[in-house]
């Protein structure tokens, strides 16, 4: 097909869009049900110990309450099943503060609310590990294989004989996802088949561990979640919400909604882990890296371990003879850390890239050519060779655009008024995978039109699975996007990867295609005709006079794939002011680059790429959550105190794609954009503050009182 | 949150009767600090009295000033050619505050009345002599970035939130009240208290008695005034430090200087030291740097919020600067 005749590649409107605006798509809990129940969540307000007594009988008497539900009287469940942060009201062991310790279900969501706080609960406390600062000083290894020291050449002892070093700590908060729709589940049981409605990144696998939980197999569960309202990684993974819906449905022998409020988010579903994070660097005078030194000190839950990669970039970014990478970590009486967007490679780029602007500056240096004179041929971490890497052109096209040209080398010299202007920049990758998944694809003849339906247990953020996998199937079968439709979200459909780690777009698209690929060989072989050019399913279809058809495959990577070190790349640019006297700071301009593959709708791929910027800046500049280490818990814990960006902190923000055609990693050569957006964006900031101020701010986020 | 009793008011006289009769009844204005609190499960009243029908929204000139009608919107308050062309500090300070959704609902009796921020309040699994009476402070030891530096007491360090409030106090206004028995006039220093041995009481309003308005008297600081806010974020923060200042200048010399200062106490608090410093002076950085200096000598930092002192110091500084420019 020729490009111009191709839906891919077009930024269109999303196809679900106009659902959205008028509140016809529904997310978990807006499914109706009737004689529905409603369950509350009530929480320890302890950090470690046990349940010594709870007495739930006020609030069974309270109006309206079917059932209160404690480790009491829960039935047993599978504390293995895959579920993450545990809290399944299986024992009185507490081991972090606002661990769920039961639920009341009632008529009403306001009955079961105000009867959750009728319980009264005695504690054995136990001494907690809640003071960062303090265990931090004694961490502990990691028991991940995958974290251990990695060395290569001389490792840091290089650094001793480098002319240029740079050593620093750099130390980045605990962040929390906050999408807009806070986790919730809707479930309903049909015998002994479970409904689940409930946002989530990995349909198959919600449904898996809810099963394996649950003690059911997984065809007795269904996940539903067609539309999902952000995750940012806390839905990629399922946390105990998903299962005590259906325990609580079960025991009270009715539909039940559960919905965490915002508040129970901060300790619910994961968060991002603060981490401590050395960087050494030695250089020649020239500016050649020679060693390059990342030691991390991240916390993670006493019972369990996550740790975010926080080296993973420095593996690969740079060409370097010498390095180390090396992960330790503090149990903490937290809810156990998860993947959060960009995970490791945000924070570990925010202290990577912070680095290197230091040593550009040491230097005396353009910090853009201190990097492409460090940029690596080959993988530094593997041998292999990348399938393709955009750094350098994601730099320089970037620079032209962004105009870097009109940066000040000496910092502090660029004011007007009373701001400091500064720029700054960063970059970042993230890996390009294909994980394996499977699409149906049904056709059907009407007035000799052809209609498709697109089938696939893929999610959608919000991103535009929907709209990109209508693309896929349009130009696949060659019939226009008005004529395709997308039903994904439900684990009824065939199983596929997660919308995680960027690699959502590739295996959902390449599924379809691989389907329309099939489907059209299969109409071919059904004509059982020779053509000399090659019909397109749409014309079989119809020449055929074919009522319906339709077809099923099942995608994997290509077999060479593993051969090469496939990665997205981008470089970021920012252009802060910082107010000299209040040290107030404002991102007036931010560009991010990125080199992704084919980009299959450039509309919700810039969204997906500025969404990322967005929380990029709120890490740089305003996100932090604090824990009182007294109580373990956080003392930022509502939207009043833990501060995203709001509109007048973002100023205007821009996304390019540098062109790239990459069909190593898959057959669409899709890269995948949804992590890589905010990688490096906190380095660029830190960056520009630097230039504007000369002040080196190495502990995020950057508020004003750090700037005076 | 408790179930409640809802009635909509149809006078003044009711309300006050019907507040008065039941000690654990709230007025509702614009709902939105009180709900969010009651959602919290630290206001627990069992009746709400909606005072949203009453007539207290004329904001008008008086023969010795402005009268701000008690349940006038924020955002309506801020955008009346009165106080914008009169009182454009009061007008900045509105619009400094919350977000245009929150302003837009708010009203101007229920901003004054708004309680603290401290998150420690808002936690009811933790201690606090605020909600709690006699349980103790949790952050005065505890996580304190956004607390007092003036005028706190070992039972709380808790800062007032309003900005509005700010430059109110740098006006001189004063709050106009009705009782089930008269009406009566709070001068606005008298209005939010320290929190002293009493940190449960935010103000010297009786039970039952409503705001009706606020009324700010005639002043000549409409040419030379600013509200200047520092705050993590550029919008929906609450302060680390404001001021709101005003000088009445003749020429270059300082006739009076009215000034106030957010983020840094259990009440706007009146900078009564720079004030009377900068009387009858030359207005120059010179003497805006000696007040503000002279203000801050007072200021006791806790563990976490050093950095207020400083900035304190550069903000009040930046403010007179902003109000001498006009």
């Amino acid at each position: 097909m020729e490009d111009s005749k191709k839906s891919i590649g077009k930024g269109i409107d999303r196809i679900d869009g106009i659902l959205k605006i008028t509140g016809k798509a529904n997310y978990a809990t807006d499914y109706p049900a009737k004689n529905m129940a409603y369950a509350v969540l009530f929480k320890s307000t302890i950090a470690a110990g046990e349940i010594k007594k709870i007495d739930t009988s006020e609030a069974e008497r309270y109006p309206g309450v079917l059932k209160v539900i404690t480790h009491e009287n829960a039935p047993k469940l599978n504390p293995e099943g895959g579920l993450r942060g545990g809290a399944l009201l299986q024992s009185p062991q507490i081991t972090f503060h606002g661990q769920h310790i039961g639920m009341v279900v009632a008529e009403t969501f306001e009955q079961a609310t105000a009867a959750a706080h009728l319980v009264k609960v005695e504690y054995t406390k136990k001494s907690e590990k809640i003071d960062f600062e303090k265990l931090a000083q004694t961490p502990e290894m990691p028991k991940g294989k995958e974290l251990a020291d990695l060395v290569r050449g001389a490792g840091k002892s290089a650094l001793d004989t480098a002319e240029v070093k740079v050593e620093e700590t750099y130390e980045t908060p605990i962040e929390h996802h906050h999408p807009m729709e806070p986790h919730s589940t809707m479930a309903i049981w049909e015998g002994e088949k479970l409904t689940l409605y409930n946002g989530s990144q990995i349909i198959n696998g919600a449904q898996s561990a809810a099963a394996a939980t649950l003690n059911l197999k997984s065809e007795q569960v269904r996940i539903v979640s067609p539309f999902i309202g952000g995750g940012f990684g806390s839905k990629g993974g399922q946390w105990a919400n998903l299962v005590l819906a259906a325990v609580a449905a079960k025991m009270v022998g009715r539909p039940v909604k559960l919905a965490l409020t915002r508040q129970q988010m901060f300790n619910s579903v994961g968060l991002r882990q603060r981490n401590i994070q050395k960087l050494s660097i030695g250089a020649t005078k020239e500016g050649k890296l020679l060693t390059l030194a990342h030691e991390i000190i991240s916390h993670t839950a006493v019972d369990s371990e996550y740790i975010e990669p926080c080296g993973d970039c420095t593996k690969i970014m740079y060409a370097v003879p010498n390095s180390l990478i090396s992960y330790r970590v503090v149990p903490m009486n937290l809810i156990l850390p998860t993947y959060t967007r960009g995970p490791g490679k945000s924070t570990g780029s925010f202290a990577l890239e912070s680095a290197m602007d230091e040593l550009a500056y040491k230097l005396n240096m353009d910090p853009i050519e201190l990097r492409i004179k460090n940029e690596p041929e080959k993988d530094p971490s593997n041998g292999k060779p990348w399938s393709s890497r955009t750094t350098v052109k994601c730099l320089q096209e970037g620079a032209k655009a962004f105009g870097w040209n009109m940066r000040k080398l000496g910092p502090g010299t660029n004011k007007v008024g009373d701001d400091f202007i500064g720029y700054g920049v960063a970059c970042g990758t993230y890996p390009a995978r294909q994980r394996e998944s499977s699409a149906i694809i049904k056709l059907k003849l009407k007035d000799r039109k052809v209609y498709a339906t697109v089938e696939i247990a893929a999610s959608d953020l919000g991103t535009g699975t929907h709209t990109i996998l209508a693309q896929t199937a349009a130009d696949g079968l060659s019939i226009p996007v008005e004529q395709i439709s997308v039903k994904l979200g439900d684990s009824d459909l065939p199983p596929a990867a997660g919308s995680v780690g960027s690699v959502g777009a590739s295996s959902f698209a390449n599924a379809v295609n691989d389907a329309c690929t099939k489907i059209t060989h299969e109409l071919l072989a059904k004509s059982g005709k020779q053509f000399f050019v090659r019909p397109t399913a749409a014309q079989l279809m119809i020449s055929e006079n074919t009522a319906e058809f339709e077809t099923r495959s099942n995608s994997k990577a290509p077999a060479d794939a593993e051969k090469f070190s496939s990665h997205s790349f981008n470089a970021n640019f920012a252009e802060v002011r910082v107010n000299g006297i209040t040290g107030m700071v404002k991102v007036t301009r931010f560009l991010a680059v990125t080199g992704a593959g084919k980009i299959l709708n450039p509309k919700t791929a810039r969204s997906q790429i500025i969404g990322g910027n967005v929380w990029g800046i709120g890490m740089a500049l305003t996100e932090e959550s604090v824990i009182d280490p007294r109580y373990g818990n956080f003392a930022t814990r509502s939207f009043a105190d833990y501060h995203v960006p709001s509109n007048l902190d973002i100023g205007n923000l821009d996304a390019m794609f540098v062109n790239e055609q990459d069909i190593i990693p898959n057959k669409m050569g899709v890269k995948g954009i949804g992590e890589v957006g905010i990688v490096g964006v906190a380095a660029a900031v830190a960056n520009a503050v630097f230039n504007a101020t000369g002040k080196r701010i190495r502990s995020l986020p950057i508020t004003p009182d750090k700037l005076l | 949150m408790k179930p409640f009793k809802f009635i909509s008011a149809t006078s003044q006289e009711q309300a006050v009767t019907m507040l008065s009769k039941n000690a654990e009844a709230a007025y509702l204005g614009g709902g939105t600090n009180l709900l969010d609190l009651m959602k919290e499960h630290v206001a627990l009243p069992n009746e709400l009295i909606d005072i949203g029908n009453l007539k207290l929204k004329e904001i008008k000139a008086t023969t010795g000033g402005y009268s701000l009608g008690a349940l006038a919107k924020n955002t309506d308050t801020a955008n009346h050619p009165l106080v914008r062309s009169n009182l454009p500090m009061l007008s900045k300070s509105i619009l400094a505050g919350a977000s245009a959704q929150i302003r837009n609902m708010a009203t101007n009796g229920g901003n004054l009345l708004q309680r603290t921020r401290c998150s420690y309040f808002y936690d009811i699994s933790m201690p606090c002599n605020k909600r709690v009476p006699g349980s103790g402070c949790a952050a005065l030891e505890g996580f304190n970035r956004m607390h007092a530096i003036f005028g706190w007491s070992e039972h709380c360090v808790a800062v007032y939130p309003s900005d509005m409030a700010v430059a109110l106090a740098a006006l001189n206004a004063t709050v106009k009240v009705q009782n089930s028995k008269a009406e009566r006039t709070i001068a606005f220093r008298d209005f939010h208290l320290l929190p002293g041995n009493h940190p449960e009481r935010d103000n010297s309003l009786t039970h039952g008695e409503l705001i009706t308005a606020i009324e700010i008297p005639k002043n000549n600081f409409s040419t030379h005034s600013a509200y200047v806010k520092v705050r993590d974020r550029n919008s929906y923060a609450f302060a680390l430090i404001s001021v709101a200042a005003g000088l009445h200048l003749s020429g270059n010399i300082i006739q009076s200087a009215g000034i106030a200062m957010g983020g840094v106490a259990h009440k706007p608090w009146r900078a009564l030291k720079a004030e009377e410093f900068l009387k009858g002076k030359v207005a120059t950085t010179a003497n805006f740097t000696e007040a503000a200096e002279i203000e801050m000598a007072g200021a006791k930092a806790l563990s976490h919020n050093k950095f207020k002192i400083e900035m304190g110091k550069r903000t009040l500084i930046n403010a007179l600067e902003m109000a001498l420019k006009g």
